[in-house]
């Protein structure tokens, strides 16, 4: 310790060894996180539509001019991966003379500087400071209807990411300043809801102009040069931190895999990875896997990336920032034209459902470095849409809705009942809300009982619900996983319960309903049962403390 | 006549209380240790003390208002009623569904709240009423009795009726009510139709099953509470501050608990809106800084932001409150590094024990304390008036140990990082309150108060971009004066989910007439008979398709053909206002009818202050260096807050010191001390727009 009275002198004083102040670093950082923040408080504040507004279906983002992330303010984790490339995609597009104050870039496609499927719509504006481009903010939101061949642009049967609605590369939506009608109305047309469309475009663009402005602020108080260098340092200094938690772990090879559903029902596609832990680094490979299928259950390599991102930040550092520094460390290879990285046209319109299975891959590969923090297989959501015509107004409706499955057990705990697994974040429609909307009423919506994974620690309940339809033209369409891969236990635990779609449970015409389909009739009065899979359990049933059989059988959540 | 005034501000470490005389305008202010065994037993401990002190006789007390934790804490801790639940068949598990998200996207460690019914003590009954409140199927009375037994058998203490779209139509909560009373009388008991009248059924019966779970833990206290008081000889009925900033009877507090959330915090708030009123301010950001935790709120043209909806130990619980926004940050905030090199401050506190280094009680960690020590802002020797001792050397030692060989800058510069920091964090809670709703914060006066509120204003107004800061004369006591303030007030609301369309009309002024009558009934057991008061009403309305809703104000709970149209042009208006566009060809759809009841108390007399004779510089206490960014260490002159005489006028750098708290004046600031005692600072905001 020092003599008292005589500070100590720091290496390099006041910046710091490494030349950059790790306070102002830490100061801007909480400048560009707030600013982000800002962004999504206003695009929740102005959305319209449901989707964004009550279940946060939107992210914000801010750049560096180069494009690698420096702030996110994610509502879902799909959202970390679903930015990365975007600004890159403008950059080689348009040259640096072309981009102008007040513009605003629209993208949705996935192969081309979009989201991770079309619903997902990214508006991006750069940022001036002494007239060049010092940054870019960017918003993604999910439209509820993006045109294509389902009404909510998802389902698990479009072969063709043409079925799947407009495809829209990086194109300018706002020229300095003034909303681009000539595109704005090409989009519109392809929505089934463009009066819902114009509201969400509206709160997009409110967002950007948000952030814009504060990030200019930023530059100028503290000068382009100083800011860029210590924006860059604070990315370092998030590289490190993630560092820091990969050299915790034995250095190896791992490898997992598992299997989405196929083309038709009862066929597999597997998902293989090798991870290498080494050199502060967690590479990916995913050679092995299968080949590209035609449903939509493809994985844009986006979305690979947010559910790495989710799944290793989850079981290493929950605290990193979200920014380009921590990406560093992860890195994901293999072979293109797999279901892990398709090449166009590859339909990928549910892969928010696969990517459940592909983060159970990831997590089953990690598991084995990190025993401690195990995670066992878990049960995704289901997709459905349901549509028709309300006879209370004569309108057509859109019902898009997803409905939690049960997360993996843990090596050290229970898995959590109804929730969001890996990078599925979003939250559901209250049913007082779902049927003043919709011509739906539902009879039950409870934990499914017997569903979870036994083990030392059990899964996570999936749940079940049961739709009465109350019109006359309603058809759905399904999208799954899990029907027919259950997800697996670990360390002896079993596996969870799969899902199912049932059509009028309990009547002589009951029937079970396949696992991915299009536009089946459910007639006025019939019922629609889904039961979504459970988690999987860790470790052997016998070695279950005895309370908690007790409290299980009591609370008949087994029976 | 009757002239005293009492306010009682129970927190989670001291209870402070401050007397009112309205005849001489005389205060006094008395603070003793929560009890937390027996929370009322400090309560009526310091009720009978300030009396003593005051030397007046008891039956002299003419109100009385106690603000309370005790609902926050039961929740919190985890000491809530055990609980049973009847519910519409098929619905058992809305409480564990929730909204079907993880709590945390990241940390699979934070699970979801057990709820405080939990699932077997969930009974399910057959009977449905749809959406548009018709009954799909009959009430199974049998189901009820056998859910009362088996609930008796359960051993539960209090029971919540939650049905679907009770909202829409109450007929079997009420019905079950009426089973529940007959077949077991002493049960505690709420239905979601009385607690929260408004559609989204998680929402409704997380509200409704926490409100019953507190009933007998709130009965239990407000009945040794109301006992002590009349035993002491006070002959009025004591009131309770509610999170709406409104003080009601026990008996009201017995129904509806939840109602009493933020009732600590509120104190400060109405606090505040007292001193605007006082001072003649009437936009305000409140920003309340204590050892562990920061409330900040914004208060509009003298009216605090409402919010309905507040997270409860992870539940969310619907009541009207004053829009607080908390931080877990305050003076004994943590300084760390974290694995990447880079500093934070917080969320790890280290609390009151054994609190900062400078303490001197074995603190080993450095805090935003350490850090103001170091930097000469807080004084080196002692603070509370000289009562504790503080341990400079104990400061700068943890701030070398822990913060700069990692760091590796010199002392200083951590030192101030760590101000820097703690000012961001605070500035990141000013604006979710403010930019983040829409609302520019420079036009705003900050006013700071708590421990640490002072210490830290200046800085956070100037990044801010904000130029006045107020201090009012008893920072620490704010929440405690505020609770004087306190008008009488309840809240009032159901859910009318209909087209803004003249065919509505009656079903409106239906719902109008409800709750008309409701808030009759609670004045009269508020108020009495012959009450004086205000009646505000509130209609929600949004576009049809929409989920979020615009609050309109309406002259009276009555609407007709042309009063309906004019207000759908008002939410046209009001909503390109707010969001920048319309949509005149969607139709609009109203949600809520909002009725909020007023009784106007008249304000305690402002406090007479005596101004010590000498001159601003006999206030002069000493002199020390004292560290500014923009000057480094500087030698500034500390001032005795005490000793300031009336409209002293002090150029920054300076220091002001009292007992309960430290003022930083800058250099880029300028103090003046008005006649009541408020020291106003302007600050000179840096000229960059949007920092904020």
């Amino acid at each position: 310790m020092a003599a008292k009275g005589t500070p100590r002198k720091a290496v390099g004083g006041t910046r710091g060894a490494r030349g950059v102040d790790p306070i102002q670093a830490e100061v801007m950082a909480r400048y560009l996180l707030a600013t982000s923040e800002e962004m999504a408080a206003t695009l929740m504040r102005t959305a319209f539509s449901p989707n964004i507004k009550e279940r946060g279906d939107c992210s914000t983002a801010i750049f560096d001019r180069h494009g690698e992330i420096t702030a996110l303010a994610h509502r879902i984790p799909m959202h970390l991966g679903s930015m990365v490339g975007a600004v890159a995609e403008i950059l080689k597009r348009y040259g640096p003379g072309e981009i102008r104050p007040g513009d605003m870039f629209m993208a949705n496609d996935p192969y081309n500087g979009g989201g991770t499927h079309l619903p997902d719509i990214n508006l991006i504006a750069p940022v001036f400071a002494d007239r060049k481009i010092v940054a870019f903010v960017a918003n993604i939101a999910h439209h509820a209807d993006v045109g294509g061949m389902v009404p909510g642009s998802e389902a698990a049967v479009c072969t063709s990411i043409f079925q799947e609605g407009i495809r829209i590369p990086p194109v300018r939506i706002m020229i300095e300043g003034e909303i681009n009608r000539d595109v704005l109305d090409l989009v519109l047309l392809n929505s089934r809801t463009p009066e819902e469309r114009i509201g969400d475009l509206q709160a997009q663009f409110a967002a950007n102009v948000v952030g814009t402005r504060s990030v200019k602020a930023l530059f100028k108080r503290y000068g382009v040069a100083n800011t860029e260098s210590t924006i860059a340092a604070y990315m370092n200094f998030t590289e490190r931190r993630f560092a820091a938690a990969i050299k915790r772990l034995p250095p190896g090879v791992y490898v997992a895999e598992d299997c989405i559903d196929g083309d038709t029902e009862g066929t597999f596609a597997k998902i293989r990875v090798k991870l290498t832990v080494g050199n502060d680094k967690l590479e990916f490979d995913f050679t092995g896997t299968d080949k590209q299928i035609k449903s939509s259950r493809n994985i844009p390599s986006r979305a690979v990336l947010a559910t790495i991102y989710t799944v290793a930040q989850s079981l290493l550092d929950p605290g990193v920032p979200a920014n380009a520094g921590y990406y560093r460390t992860i890195e994901a290879k293999g072979p293109s034209g797999t279901v892990v990285d398709p090449v166009a046209p590859a339909a990928i319109g549910c892969r928010s459902v696969s990517c459940a299975v592909l983060g159970d891959v990831v997590a089953a590969a990690l598991t084995q470095a990190l025993p401690e923090k195990a995670l066992a297989g878990s049960g995704p959501h289901h997709l459905f849409i349901f549509s028709g015509t309300d006879p209370r107004s004569g309108a057509y409706f859109v019902d898009y809705e997803t409905m939690a499955g049960g997360m993996g057990a843990r090596a050290n705990r229970d898995g959590m009942d109804a929730v969001r697994v890996h990078a599925s974040g979003a939250s559901n429609l209250p049913i007082e809300a779902l049927e003043h909307t919709y011509p739906l009423r539902i009879e039950r919506y409870a934990l499914w009982p017997d569903s979870a994974g036994g083990g030392k620690y059990r899964g996570g309940m999936g749940v079940v619900r049961d739709y009465r339809m109350l019109a006359n033209d309603i058809v759905v369409s399904l999208s799954s996983e899990r029907q027919h891969v259950a997800a697996a236990g670990i360390a002896g635990g079993n596996d969870g319960a799969r899902g199912q779609f049932i059509f009028n449970p309990g009547q002589p015409d009951e029937r079970r309903l396949p696992s991915a389909a299009a536009d089946i009739a459910l007639p006025r009065g019939s019922v629609l049962r889904i039961c979504t899979p459970a988690g999987g359990g860790y470790g052997s049933a016998a070695e279950r403390d005895a309370g908690a059989i007790e409290r299980d059988i009591r609370e008949k959540r087994t029976t | 006549m009757k002239k005293i005034w009492i306010g009682i501000d129970t927190g989670g470490t001291f209870t402070d209380l401050v007397l009112c005389e309205l005849g001489s305008g005389q205060y006094i202010c008395h603070k003793l240790p929560t009890t937390t065994g027996d929370p009322a037993k400090a309560v009526l401990d310091g009720i009978a003390e300030i009396l003593d002190l005051a030397q007046l006789p008891r039956d002299q007390v003419a109100f009385l208002v106690l603000g309370t934790t005790l609902g926050t804490n039961a929740v919190l801790e985890g000491k809530c009623a055990r609980t049973g639940m009847i519910t519409t068949s098929g619905f058992g598990d809305i409480l564990e569904l929730a909204r079907q998200r993880r709590p945390h996207n990241f940390n699979l460690d934070i699970l979801k709240p057990v709820p405080p019914a939990l699932r077997d003590c969930r009974m399910e009954v057959a009977g449905r009423i749809a959406n548009d409140g018709t009954e799909v199927t009959p009430l199974a009375e049998a189901d009820v009795r056998q859910a009362v037994q088996a609930l008796r058998a359960k051993n539960v203490e209090a029971v919540a009726i939650c049905m679907m779209h009770s909202y829409a139509n109450p007929a079997h909560e009420r019905r079950t009510a009426e089973l529940v009373r007959e077949l077991w009388p002493d049960a505690y008991m709420c239905a979601s139709s009385e607690v929260l009248p408004e559609f989204r059924e998680f929402e409704r019966f997380a509200t409704t099953v926490v409100n019953a779970s507190l009933m007998p833990v709130m009965d239990r206290y407000l009945e040794s509470f109301e006992r002590g008081v009349a035993d002491l000889g006070i002959r009025i009925a004591p009131r309770v501050m509610q999170s709406n900033g409104g003080a009601v009877t026990p008996s009201a507090v017995r129904r509806v608990p939840v109602n009493t959330f933020f009732s600590g915090p509120a104190g400060g708030v109405v606090g505040c809106m007292g001193l605007g009123a006082e001072v003649g301010i009437a936009n305000q950001i409140t920003f309340d800084m204590g050892g562990t935790s920061t409330d900040v709120c914004l208060i509009r043209d003298g009216e605090p932001a409402k919010k309905s909806l507040r997270e409860m130990a992870g539940f969310p619980v619907r009541t009207r409150t004053i829009d607080i926004h908390t931080i877990g940050a305050g003076g004994g905030s943590i300084a760390w590094v974290d694995a990447g090199g880079l500093l934070k401050v917080g969320p790890m506190s280290a609390g009151a024990y054994p609190g900062p280094a400078a303490y001197g009680r074995g603190g080993t960690r450095p805090t935003v304390t350490d850090a103001n020590v170091v930097l000469g802002r807080l004084n080196p020797r002692a603070l509370l008036g000289g009562r504790m001792t503080m341990h400079a050397d104990r400061a700068k030692e943890v701030i070398e140990d822990e913060l700069m060989p990692r760091l590796r800058v010199d002392l200083v510069r951590a030192a101030a990082g760590v101000i820097e920091i703690i000012n961001v964090n605070m500035m990141g809670a000013v604006r979710v309150i403010s930019i983040e709703q829409g609302v520019d914060a420079r036009d705003f006066t900050l006013v700071a108060f708590g421990g640490a509120g002072p210490l830290h204003a200046a800085d956070i107004a100037r990044n801010m971009g904000i130029r006045k800061v107020l201090v009012p004369p008893r920072p620490g006591l704010l929440s405690a004066l505020g609770l004087l303030h306190a008008d009488v007030r309840g809240d009032f609301s159901l859910t009318r989910l209909v087209r803004a369309v003249p065919q509505r009309i009656g079903a409106l002024n239906a719902g109008f007439d409800e709750l008309r009558q409701r808030g009759a009934g609670w004045l009269l057991g508020e108020a009495g008979k012959n009450a004086r008061a205000k009646f505000t009403w509130l209609i929600d309305l949004r576009y049809f398709g929409q989920n979020a809703e615009l609050s309109l104000d309406l002259k009276d709970g009555r609407l007709a053909a042309r009063s309906l149209a004019s207000l759908v042009e008002r939410y046209h208006v009001r909503h390109l206002a707010n969001y920048g566009y319309d949509m005149r060809s969607q139709p609009v759809e109203i949600v809520n009818l909002r009725l909020m009841v007023t009784v106007e108390r008249p304000s305690p007399p402002p406090e007479r202050r005596r101004f010590a004779p000498g001159t601003t510089r006999s206030a002069i206490l000493e002199k020390r260096k004292v560290w500014f960014p923009e000057t480094g260490f500087v030698v500034t002159p500390v001032y005795d807050r005490d000793l300031l005489p009336c409209d002293a006028r002090i150029t920054g750098p300076a220091i002001v010191e009292q007992m309960d708290t430290t003022t930083v004046v800058p250099p880029h600031a300028r103090l003046h001390n008005d006649k009541l005692g408020y020291l106003h600072i302007a600050v000179k905001a840096l000229r960059v727009k949007g920092w904020a």
